[in-house]
């Protein structure tokens, strides 16, 4: 199949045969709402699938992300990270799937939704699900909802460091793993506006 | 004078804490606070730079003149003001050059200048990093993610150089420090006197005080200032405790 590296669109099924590597971006940026379905099916020995997205919701964006990872071969590895931060009165769901098939044995499978939450009203409901029906698996998965570092925002305070500039600082951390290359400039402006 | 605090009372989750303070620090003073666990040493340092959770109930604080306790922490550090934390915060994912770079930028932006120049900045912290003997390699590291607890108080006295403080507030600076980690903070803080500024040292034990001398020292008991003195108080305190008054 020979994916590269690229911003994938929000729907889509793909199949990725023995030795072969799939690497997807999904990028969500303010003022969009967006339904987001993908399956991954690995379908050939030694597949390898790597998912990464990043998101951010600032008013009434409804954002849906809906992934199944299907480890249908031995030796295959998988990794999901999604990172996202919601303000404003935006409603976030992330619906994850890690599916290990039987004869799937040597999986590698990880799993991780984390997310900040920038306002009361913004919701964020993560379901991270493992289905595992074969027995000599590596598999994880892990999501938070938080909030922005208080001891850390006083902190860089207390250097001079201006409170919006400090938030700026902060989630640009937390986003760092997701973002995707040549567009930093680009989510750093999308930051600000949050 | 360079800080005037009359009658402070602050609470902590509704619990008052400092109950009626007044201290007064001129220029080119170091004084020392000293006082047992629990009496609100931390709590001061605190309230003098603006942490959320601690509330002045009563009291006022002029820094340079100007109303301190009306300032954001950020507006605190802008006029001069510069905790050394007994906790440092760590910061995962922001690194020590980052970090100090924003912050330098940061006082220079509110000053009406221009943001310095990386090169003359990476300078200026390679010098202020050799002076307390941190390894370069620390600039990019991130902030305090995995340090030790000597490093940890190290970084704060390599910001303290670096940030060039009016008045710094030492924060059990001391504790938890061998004698080599101690006598390096002892040096920044000598090598940090001049006419101009002015440090709180706020311990309860002695040992940094061997090492920097100290032109006042108050005692610290039950949110006030019980009493104040010389070098003769910390001799009193070694010998006989805080029991005494």
């Amino acid at each position: 199949m020979g994916h590269g590296k690229y911003i994938a669109p929000p729907k889509g099924q793909y199949q990725v045969a023995a030795g072969e590597k799939l690497e997807l971006q999904f990028v969500v940026l303010p003022g969009e709402s967006k339904d987001i379905e993908v399956t991954v099916d690995l379908t050939g020995p030694g597949a390898e699938a790597h998912l990464k997205g990043l998101y951010l919701c600032k008013a009434d964006e409804k954002v849906n992300f809906r992934v199944v990872m299907h480890h249908m071969a031995p030796g295959c590895h998988s990794t999901q990270l999604f990172n996202g931060i919601a303000g404003g009165s935006a409603q976030v769901s992330f619906n994850g799937t890690i599916v290990v098939a039987p004869d799937a044995q040597q999986t590698e499978a990880f799993q991780e939704n984390h997310n900040i939450v920038l306002a009361e009203t913004a919701k964020v409901d993560t379901k991270p699900q493992l289905e595992i029906y074969a027995d000599d698996v590596k598999c994880s998965h892990g999501a938070t909802v938080g909030q922005l570092n208080e001891d850390e925002l006083f902190y860089m305070r207390s250097r001079g460091i201006p409170e919006s500039e400090a938030r700026t600082l902060q989630m640009l951390s937390f986003l760092s793993p997701v973002i995707p290359e040549g567009r930093e400039e680009e989510i750093e402006q999308a930051v600000r506006s949050l | 004078m360079l800080l005037e605090i009359k009658n402070l009372h602050a609470t902590v989750g509704g619990k008052e804490i400092l109950k009626g303070i007044d201290l007064s620090i001129g220029e080119g003073e170091i004084h020392a606070v000293m006082g047992p666990n629990g009496a609100g040493k931390s709590t001061l340092g605190a309230v003098l730079t603006g942490r959320p959770g601690y509330e002045v109930t009563e009291g006022t604080v002029l820094f340079r003149g100007q109303d301190l306790l009306a300032m954001a922490p950020e507006e605190r550090a802008w006029a001069g003001l510069f905790l050394s934390f007994q906790y440092p915060i760590e910061i995962p994912g922001v690194t020590i050059t980052a970090f100090l770079k924003a912050a330098v930028n940061a006082k220079r932006k509110a000053a009406g200048e221009e943001e310095m120049k990386t090169s003359d900045f990476l300078k200026l912290m390679k010098e202020k990093m050799a002076f307390v003997q941190m390894k370069p390699e620390f600039a990019k590291r991130e902030v305090n993610v995995g340090f030790s607890g000597g490093e940890k108080k190290r970084n704060e006295i390599f910001q303290m150089a670096l940030l060039d403080p009016t008045l710094s507030i030492l924060d059990e600076t001391d504790s938890g420090l061998d004698v080599d980690a101690l006598k390096i903070v002892a040096d920044g803080v000598n090598a940090l006197r001049s006419p101009e500024k002015s440090a709180i040292i706020v311990t309860h034990y002695h040992k940094l005080l061997e090492y920097v001398q100290p032109d006042f020292v108050h005692v610290l008991k039950a949110g006030r200032i019980v009493k104040t003195g010389g070098r003769e108080l910390i001799d009193a305190i070694e010998s006989k405790g805080f029991d005494q008054f």
